[in-house]
């Protein structure tokens, strides 16, 4: 439902709940305001009522949610729990739930969402909470040293070796996989993501990948389609689709104006950012390294040798250094965080990478001053892709080759298997994961500043979205570029092997010096390259073949 | 008189002598008995965890326990054998087993993890591999990079001194509002590194909208970025990490002026002397040792820079701002390499522990030599 059309009833004397219950209502809305909402609706039901009801706290375009909108929306998203859970069942229980704080989010929500579920249930949870460069550490610790001292934690996907491989989680019980309605996962996020020995572990509340978010203003400017041509362009001013134009785009917006200021192309994340940033090089690259032949693109499957060094990676090296001198002055002090929230939705740069947080801050978060001037589109492809096989560069015969990153498969909620021993607790903590992965709180979190994305096919209904107030064109294409990444043939799939941030961190460490100047791209590859095998050795070469194979499927 | 002399005379001459022999052997096999008994679990930890016995405890914690009889055994011990004397070293022995706990092992324990394979991924877990770790620290480049990098940033504690000296000088002269401006001052020590990498380097000197930035701007630096050069990011740290610690070298060289003895300066006034020649060769020669105590001090805090460089640039551009405890921060934190990392910041211990022994020393001749 639209907002303005929802504030207009609610005025004329209606109650939400009257309002959007049934069919009924929102086909007398749509009569009543002349909208003509009947078309972009579906039939509503008893659950339609309820995430119509839920979307529009506080209402999309009415500023960033709060805490006490985390919780009405918790609270009104308790149904689910409540068919499984009697009120005040985990009286007496205590839960200590890990997980992060990276722009106030994830476990900020989490505490709003569960304050409802703890007043029902009786149990109590307390947080610890990380900031996103200190997760992998906090995490790795615990394994180590056999100090794990949290029953549910949040956790990616590929730390899935390290948690799951190790007999730390506690295997998911059949009524939770009814409880979150697991079957509308979206094909990529579902097992082996996820399960571990073919065990289910995880409640995925997020899909992750790294889509392309531009802006529509600039390249749809007249100024700079004539001074485009003008530079000897062949082609038209518009969205680059491939690399080679984003790198000619960028190069050519250097020093250009637009609406009174600097207009910059591509931003680039060069600063090391506790191995998250490597992500952002994967994106230039998997384009040029994903082979549709081949599933494997970071190391060779059968020998973990890395391919970093090979001519893919290094091209995408040698991209970020030949497009630096064309990005805003300090970019090489720039990481994903200021690319994203510092700068581009601030107003600076027309292109960047980055996972779906972009497209849902972009038109709520307080900060964000392109809400209407952002597109969005599967990341650029290449002219030509590397054959790791053959050696050589290929020219596909379908035109460019697409590869998006589905970098770090999503957030999840997982439970360790310490509270296996009481049945109470393991019920308890199961039932708070799955409130948290519940499928009428994620369409929430999915449109809302939640730093989680759409991650189940019923995400991706449209009108839903417009009904919620988010602009048809808009949304649409944001969607599109999530729903086209997630499904793509030749998507990039992240390897959850143990230890994979220690391979992106040394990486992120060598990068810095090369884009820095210095290393040549070659050099510095060549050294992430050995630092990687030394890695493998460390950790042990055999089995990381194994759990990289079974993470490609192979 | 004659008799209380006798019978003081009678008295040994250590009043240990004077305990009873079964008292004696109470105690002595008391702490046998807790030694033994610590020993032995010790032994039968070490025998589980490294799985050549089935016999042992889940955790440490009863290590611990053992250890603490054992202190306790030890207290009994020193008052069964040594009376009054051991009742004393009661007031001692909580500090000193307290220190062995929590710094004396966990430092030897920190060599011992420096001598091994010690990735928190690895399958095999922590395996001892003698000096490897020392082989790779020495032709391991972002180390060196580092040291040298510590060498500059140490370097630039004598511009905070002069510039340290000079405020104090200026707080210790009779101003207007002194007393506001030596607690504004001080301001700077209050903040945190972290909250003065965020108010100032990461808001103040931001690039866009940033006032320094704008102010640069203003003054004709068209591209005012403060952390993407090597050279312009280095001085940029150096000038946040000197802004928070410069009035600490200038509180205590403040109250070493205001020590100072006045009639010292009245007399150089008398004599004639100037007011470059007062402070050059009268206020500058008696300030030496407390210059050399907030220079030394400045360094050690100096050596252990890293919040700020974390912060704001992750030791880049090009690893010319890193310093060693940010380079052991990232490899030990971000790539989990345990023994690596430790082997790092044992090594840096050590160069910290001969560079200010050596300094002290050096310190105290020139000071002596001055004076």
């Amino acid at each position: 439902m639209r907002v303005d059309l929802y504030e207009k009833l609610v005025r004329a004397g209606a109650t939400r709940r009257d309002l959007l219950k049934g069919a009924a209502s929102m086909a007398a809305l749509a009569a009543a305001s002349g909208a003509g909402l009947g078309a972009l609706t579906k039939p509503a039901a008893a659950d339609d009522s309820l995430r119509a009801k839920i979307l529009q706290i506080p209402g999309v375009g009415k500023g960033q949610p709060t805490d006490s909108d985390f919780q009405k929306v918790g609270e009104l998203c308790l149904e689910a729990t409540k068919a499984n859970v009697k009120e005040g069942e985990f009286a007496g229980v205590e839960l200590t739930f890990m997980g992060l704080n990276n722009q106030n989010l994830h476990n900020v929500l989490f505490r709003g969402f569960l304050k409802p579920w703890e007043a029902y249930t009786g149990a109590k949870i307390s947080w610890i909470d990380l900031a996103q460069a200190d997760y992998n550490a906090r995490l790795q610790q615990s394994i180590a040293t056999g100090t794990v001292d949290f029953d549910i934690i949040e956790m990616g996907a590929p730390f899935e070796g390290d948690v799951c491989g190790k007999g730390l989680t506690s295997e998911m019980p059949d009524w939770v996989k009814k409880q979150i309605d697991f079957d509308d996962l979206v094909n990529y996020l579902k097992p082996p993501v996820g399960t571990w020995n073919g065990k289910q572990y995880r409640i995925t509340i997020d899909g992750d990948a790294h889509n392309f978010n531009y802006r529509t203003d600039v390249f749809s400017d007249p100024d700079l389609a004539k001074a485009w041509k003008e530079s000897g362009a062949t082609t038209e001013w518009g969205v680059p689709k491939t690399w080679q134009e984003v790198q000619a785009v960028t190069k050519f917006l250097k020093g250009k104006q637009f609406k009174g200021q600097d207009v910059y192309g591509y931003l680039d994340a060069p600063k090391p950012w506790g191995g998250f940033g490597f992500y952002f090089l994967g994106s230039r690259a998997s384009a040029y390294a994903k082979h549709p032949d081949d599933k494997a693109w970071l190391f060779d499957a059968d020998t973990m040798k890395p391919r970093i060094n090979n001519p893919a990676w290094v091209r995408a090296i040698q991209d970020v250094i030949d497009a630096l001198p064309s990005e805003p002055a300090d970019q090489i002090n720039a990481d994903p965080n200021t690319t994203a929230f510092q700068q581009f939705l601030a107003g600076t740069g027309s292109m960047i990478p980055w996972w779906g947080d972009v497209g849902s801050n972009v038109k709520t978060n307080d900060s964000s001053v392109i809400g209407d001037v952002t597109g969005f589109s599967i990341l650029p492809g290449s002219d030509d892709v590397y054959n790791s096989k053959t050696g050589k560069w290929d020219k596909l015969a379908s035109g460019p080759n697409y590869a998006p990153n589905c970098a770090y498969l999503g957030w999840g909620v997982y439970v360790m298997a310490r509270v296996d021993s009481d049945e109470k607790k393991k019920k308890a903590a199961w039932s708070a994961a799955a409130h948290l992965g519940g499928k009428d709180l994620s369409i929430w979190t999915a449109m809302y500043p939640s730093g989680f994305q759409p991650y189940r096919n019923s995400h991706f209904n449209i009108p839903e979205w417009v009904a919620a107030g988010y602009d048809e064109a808009f949304i649409t294409s944001y969607l599109k570029s999530e729903g086209d990444s997630y499904n793509h043939p030749n998507a990039a799939i992240e390897p959850r092997i143990p230890g994979i941030f220690q391979y992106y961190s040394a990486a992120e460490d060598i990068l810095a010096n090369t884009f820095a100047g210095k290393m040549k791209a070659q050099e510095g590859a060549d050294a992430i390259a050995a630092a990687w095998e030394k890695l493998t050795d460390q950790i042990g070469r055999e089995n990381q073949i194994k759990l990289y194979k079974a993470s490609l499927g192979m | 008189m004659a008799e209380q002399t006798s019978t003081a005379n009678a008295w040994p001459a250590n009043p240990a002598d004077l305990i009873p022999a079964s008292r004696k052997r109470l105690g002595w096999g008391l702490l046998a008995i807790a030694t033994l008994a610590l020993l032995a679990i010790i032994v039968v930890q070490i025998l589980y965890k490294t799985e050549m016995s089935t016999t042992g405890f889940d955790t440490w914690r009863p290590v611990i326990y053992a250890y603490v009889l054992w202190g306790i055994a030890l207290g009994a011990w020193q008052v069964l054998t040594r009376g009054e004397d051991g009742q004393r070293a009661l007031f001692l022995l909580p500090a000193l087993l307290f220190t062995i706990a929590m710094v004396i092992f966990p430092t030897l324990f920190g060599f011992y993890i420096a001598l091994t394979d010690w990735n928190l991924s690895s399958f095999t877990g922590r395996r001892f591999n003698g000096l490897d770790n020392f082989w790779q620290m020495l032709s391991d480049p972002y180390y060196r990079n580092a040291l040298l990098n510590m060498v500059l940033y140490v370097l630039a504690v004598l511009v905070e001194y002069v510039i340290a000296f000079a405020l104090a000088l200026l707080l210790n002269a009779q101003i207007r509002a002194r007393k506001l401006f030596r607690v504004v001052f001080l301001l700077p020590l209050m903040l945190s590194p972290v909250a003065v990498s965020w108010m100032v380097g990461k808001s103040l000197m931001e690039y866009r909208f940033g006032p320094a930035a704008t102010l640069a701007r203003h003054l004709g630096w068209n591209n005012p970025a403060f952390f993407s050069d090597p050279i312009t990011a280095r001085i940029s740290i150096m000038m946040l990490d000197a802004w928070t610690f410069i009035p600490f070298m200038m509180i205590m060289l403040l109250a070493g002026l205001q020590a100072m003895s006045r009639e010292v300066l009245e007399a150089a006034r008398v004599d004639g002397a100037t007011a470059w020649q007062t402070f050059w060769q009268v206020t500058f020669p008696l300030m030496l040792p407390v210059s050399v105590t907030a220079v030394i001090l400045r360094i050690i805090f100096k050596l252990k820079l890293a919040d700020i460089i974390i912060t704001l640039t992750s030791g880049g551009p090009g690893g010319a701002t890193d310093s060693v405890s940010s380079f052991i921060y990232r490899e030990y934190r971000d790539r989990s390499n345990v023994g690596y990392g430790t082997m790092l910041a044992m090594a840096y211990l050590v160069l910290i522990i001969v560079f200010v022994t050596w300094l002290l020393k050096l310190a105290s001749r020139f000071v002596r030599n001055v004076n």
